[in-house]
């Protein structure tokens, strides 16, 4: 897709629902108290009845009335003969397959033209229609006076809105279900049209809605540090940002709640299906085949280690928070806790007990600043700021009766600890140990023609090539498993059967089994390792398997001599995504070749889904596209007559549909060009956007202010006017072959038509029921 | 009779009508106060321009008063719960042309909450009260400006209320239809019902009216009971049978003994809408035939306690 499914926070939206929504109630009644005062003269009895029965209306409105009203307006839509849209609706379906067929051999897009089509002239057809009646509906009962005979029976106001509004929604709910079943059987039918001829299994494939499970993306350098974005190739439109063949540059995904019910069945067992789409920039010709099937790329599965480092951090409740963000790798929401605690030290010293600062220490020195040493020199720094915080809640637990004089030290520690953490944070996340797993490398299939070609599967035992860092901690693993089961040592040599155990248990091919027990016999006669009642042990530098394995790899005493090389199994679950986080690394191999990705372009693709329900999900966000349109329409019918309703309600909705995104992005400073008078300036001197305008710093800085004073206007009505883009989103989803997702779609959809229902009732009902109906 | 039975009480009550700069463009009601009591029929009359609607309009909240108090059934007009007790025949039927008569009473005993059984039962009776019994499938742009007038006046009696205002009710309804409107009117009456009407025809107002409020220019100029009102104290009526020549002379010498020095002694006529009501009533007993004016003449003597025509309509 080319665009970004950004998932809804419902939380934030309804905050600034209700702190919008609260500011306009209080200017509203302000104003009517003024108003009612000014004109009244009173000391604003009339003003305080008033807005008492206007209450009152709202807490005794009658289900019974609101219907009666709904149902005698789809009687009137249907007398008036408002569905002969549907005549205009079938002469388009009888013709249009004469226009749109053959425009792509590509069945897949074949099929988005076909669907895509036939959401856009539902969606057209019915709109105008529903804004018609809907502006003229209640103006017309006002002229023709026939409200007067309703609104003269019990009926409050409030209730002649709502049931307005409801008897036109539901006019353009039937006719969206009737004409989204007839365009259901006509997509069906018609599409994709290079598979006419083929079997309705064949066509039914290509109709289907994927449910993906999209990740956060950040990329790697050249050095492989991190970065928020790749390399920008020179094209400032895109979206895709890039990563270097054949070097260190990475792109990287990690993705949540990857479970074993993310795996799908397939014939070979359950896999993870994991899919892609990205985009080739070449630099050179390259070789026949990648010109021909595509730049070569490979996906490495990589663990997260994070949890071995600060396993035990911050147990106590003083520290928790701190252990928790640092588990999370959240080093700067860490460094801030930190701070926080640092002063908390000073201030409530009582906050951390001794329990807690002797668990601090015992995670600090005993397990982090090893784990930070054996990343290198890179971290010296962050790991000095362990080790001294370590030391200083040590010498708060020793102190005792007098641990109150010892805390300002631990609080200085600790504020030294965070700001190691926030500078070295992100580098030591991308230098922990981890295990790699490479996958097979694989062609990039840059024009999908339908195919699966970019859907790879993986099972859950995962063999792959070992690096370094992996057969440092297989063997490791491996070891440490022998040792406590007795197997590892007979006396003080290797047991006689360890070659057959670890080619038969433990997978290893005989060539590097035989290495294996060459390198410990080596090691037990220099001495490195000794042997003590089967218990080994290790000279101070090594300390354990893992610090022996390590300096053996590095100093590649452990290169296997098996073509293969060290080919190990790792369990998806068990060894990489232990905590649900599964991290996908991507890379280019070819030399001087660039693959671009935006952070849709993989993801793991979970069970499809018929396409009638993603079908279904797009029809509804239509059907609250047309239900918000009714909700304006019937609104600013309540204040103006029909015609300047309409054109209101159109207004809002040309801007909402068309501007509203780019409304965004201005106020966002997201727009090239700065704000609105800096870019017209812009354009009468002919000036590049990125450039600035050509004036004096007095003129400039006060275009800034009028600029601001602009951008906050706007900001204001991006607030007011409904974000309509948000509705069509959904016929993209089904269009490019996805399911319509909850989050990010239906979610945002349905609250933009519930925030602006509920304050559009309340104001359409304030509006009639203070108005006189028969005003001269 | 009492404060305390007035259903309807109107202190100082003025409506100045403004325009959109809020300028005043007439002054509509000036200073009315009146009451009306319970169970009576109060004729509101005035030509037009008067302020008699916008009364009613303000009475039932369609209007908002400038200045003055109203008290409908003990509420504020601004009160809708008021509307549960109180019917309303408007000015002209302003009703939704797309539904049939049967349509149109279910829609509006929707409104009052009515159950389904109870909507059923007053439509169908409505209906038959109003004589629309043969057009009641038929949608209300199809009928004509009487059949309108009646479905309008069932709609406004569909939840028994206890307050019926009618705004211009014979407007537009012929001789038949109007009898059958005054007839209904003193029948609510009857029911124990208070009716309040607006309308310039004045002699529609005096047949039903207990009392009645003149109003010219948005000012009271008149209020009382009709009776007393109408009462010419200077002059007496004797209506009796046919009298010979011979017997009209002496009367007429009786009235000089008393100092009556004219007399106005002569057959009486009965007025037009008798005669228009006679001569339908007559046509329903032998249709086709045409009668003369002693035929007339010798009907006049009829009970004027026989029936109307059931089916006006026809």
């Amino acid at each position: 897709m080319d665009f970004d499914p950004i998932p809804y926070n419902l939380q934030y939206a309804t905050g600034s629902w209700l702190r919008l929504v609260g500011v306009l109630a209080a200017f509203a009644v302000a104003l009517g108290a003024l108003g009612s005062i000014m004109s009244a003269g009173s000391t604003g009895r009339i003003f305080s009845n008033g807005l008492l029965g206007y209450l009152k209306d709202i807490v005794t409105i009658s289900p019974r009335r609101v219907f009666a009203i709904m149902k005698l307006t789809l009687k009137e839509a249907w007398r008036r003969k408002a569905l002969l849209v549907f005549v205009v609706f079938a002469m388009l379906l009888m013709f249009a397959g004469w226009f749109i067929t053959d425009q792509n051999d590509r069945a897949e897009l074949q099929l988005n033209v076909h669907i895509t089509f036939m959401l856009t002239t539902i969606s057209w057809l019915i709109l105008p229609v529903v804004m018609f009646l809907s502006c003229w509906g209640l103006p017309e009962d006002i002229r023709i006076r026939s409200l007067h005979t309703v609104v003269t029976k019990p009926v409050r106001r409030i209730e002649v809105v709502l049931g307005r509004m409801l008897g036109f929604v539901s006019m353009s709910s039937v006719i969206l279900l009737v004409m989204g079943v007839a365009g259901y059987i006509w997509i069906t039918r018609q599409a994709p049209e290079s598979l006419a001829d083929s079997s309705d299994s064949d066509r039914r494939s290509f109709l289907t809605c994927r449910v993906p499970v999209y990740g956060n993306l950040y990329f790697l350098n050249r050095l492989g540090l991190p970065s928020n974005a790749g390399i920008n190739v020179g094209d400032p439109w895109l979206h895709r940002s890039f990563v270097e063949g054949n070097s260190r540059s990475r792109a990287v995904w990690v993705f949540p709640q990857v479970t074993e019910d993310t795996l799908l069945p397939d014939k070979d067992g359950n896999v993870l299906h994991l899919e892609s789409r990205f985009e080739a920039f070449r630099t050179v010709k390259g070789s026949s085949e990648s010109m021909s099937e595509g730049l070569e790329a490979q996906f490495t599965l990589v663990s997260d280690a994070r949890e071995d480092a600060f396993s035990s951090f911050g147990v106590g409740p003083g520290f928790r928070e701190i252990g928790e963000a640092l588990r999370a790798g959240e080093f700067q929401s860490a460094a801030e806790l930190l701070d926080t605690a640092a002063q908390r030290m000073r201030d409530t010293p009582d906050d951390f007990p001794a329990a807690d600062c002797e668990q601090v220490t015992i995670s600090c020195i005993r397990q982090v600043v090893p784990v930070l040493d054996y990343l290198g020199e890179d971290l010296a720094d962050v790991a000095q700021a362990f080790g001294e915080f370590g030391e200083a809640s040590a010498a708060v637990v020793l102190a005792g009766d007098d641990r109150d004089s010892k805390m300002p030290g631990m609080a200085d520690a600790c504020s030294r600890l965070a700001t190691a953490v926030r500078e070295g944070g992100p580098i030591m996340m991308e230098l922990m140990p981890s295990l790699e797993v490479p996958l097979e490398p694989f062609r990039v299939a840059e024009y999908h023609n339908g195919e699966e070609e970019n859907l790879k599967k993986y099972p859950r035992t995962l063999t792959y090539a070992a690096n370094y860092e992996g057969t440092a901690r297989f063997l490791t693993s491996t070891f440490r498993e022998l040792e406590k089961e007795g197997k590892l040592f007979a006396g003080d040599q290797p047991a006689d059967d360890l070659l057959t155990i670890l080619e038969d248990d433990y997978n290893v091919s005989p060539i590097n089994a035989e290495l294996v027990l060459d390198v410990l016999s080596d090691q037990l006669e220099d001495g490195t390792v000794v042997v003590n009642s089967d218990k080994a042990t290790f000279k101070q530098d090594d300390g354990n398997w893992l610090g022996l394995f390590t300096r053996l790899v590095r100093e590649e005493k452990l290169i296997s001599q098996d073509p293969a090389g060290w080919v190990l199994e790792a369990d998806l679950f068990d060894d990489l995504a232990r905590n649900g986080l599964l991290r996908v690394e991507v890379s280019c191999l070819d030399d001087q070749m660039y693959l671009g990705m935006a952070r849709p372009d993989l993801f793991i693709r979970l069970p499809d889904r018929p396409f009638w329900v993603g079908y279904g999900k797009a029809l509804l966000n239509i059907g609250l596209m047309l239900g918000l349109v009714v909700v304006l329409g019937v609104t600013a019918s309540c204040v103006v007559k029909g015609p300047v309703s309409f054109f209101f309600t159109l207004a809002v909705f040309v801007i909402g549909q068309a501007f509203h995104p780019m409304m965004m992005r201005i106020i966002e400073g997201n727009e090239a060009g700065n704000g609105m008078v800096e870019s017209a300036i812009m354009i009468f001197q002919h000036r590049n956007p990125n450039s600035g305008i050509d004036a004096k710093s007095s003129t400039q800085a006060m275009v800034e202010r009028v600029d601001n004073a602009a951008g906050t206007m706007l900001s204001g009505a991006s607030s007011i006017i409904p974000d309509f883009s948000i509705f069509s989103q959904a016929s993209t989803y089904i269009g490019n072959g996805f399911d319509v997702p909850w989050s990010t779609s239906i979610l945002p959809a349905l609250m933009t038509f519930i925030g602006f229902f509920v304050p559009c009732v309340l104001i359409g009902a304030a509006c009639l029921k203070f108005r006189e109906l028969e005003a001269k | 009779m009492s404060e305390q039975e007035n259903v309807i009480e109107i202190r100082n009550l003025s409506k100045v009508y403004r325009d959109f700069w809020g300028r005043k463009k007439v002054q509509a009601v000036k200073s009315l106060s009146l009451d009306v009591r319970k169970g009576e029929v109060f004729g509101l009359l005035g030509p037009n321009g008067s302020g008699k609607t916008t009364t009613i309009k303000m009475l039932l909240g369609l209007l908002f008063p400038t200045s003055g108090e109203i008290s409908i059934l003990g509420k504020k007009a601004s009160d809708v719960a008021k509307n549960e007790r109180i019917g309303y025949l408007p000015e002209e039927s302003y009703l939704y042309r797309f539904l049939n008569a049967d349509e149109t009473l279910d829609f509006y005993g929707r409104l009052f909450n009515l159950s389904n059984e109870d909507r059923v039962r007053r439509a169908d009776e409505l209906i038959k009260m109003v004589g629309l019994n043969n057009a009641r499938r038929r949608q209300l742009k199809e009928y004509s400006k009487g059949m309108t007038r009646r479905i309008g006046l069932a709609q406004a009696l569909i939840n028994d209320p206890e307050l019926v205002l009618l705004d211009e009710p014979t407007s537009g309804l012929d001789p038949i239809g109007t009898r059958e409107m005054k007839d209904l009117i003193l029948n609510l009456k009857e029911q124990g019902k208070t009716v309040v009407l607006c309308s310039h025809q004045l002699a529609d107002v005096q047949d039903v009216s207990d009392r009645i409020a003149v109003l010219f220019q948005g000012e009271l100029k008149l209020m009382g009971d009709v009776d007393q009102l109408l009462e010419l104290r200077e002059e007496t009526e004797i209506r009796t049978g046919n009298l010979s020549d011979a017997a009209i002379a002496e009367v007429e010498e009786v009235l000089k003994k008393h100092g009556m020095s004219s007399s106005d002694i002569k057959k009486p006529r009965v007025d037009l809408e008798e005669l228009f009501l006679r001569t339908v009533r007559e046509s329903g007993e032998r249709p086709g035939r045409r009668f003369t004016a002693e035929e007339m003449a010798a009907t006049q003597t009829k009970g004027d306690s026989e029936e109307t025509t059931e089916d006006p309509a026809s």
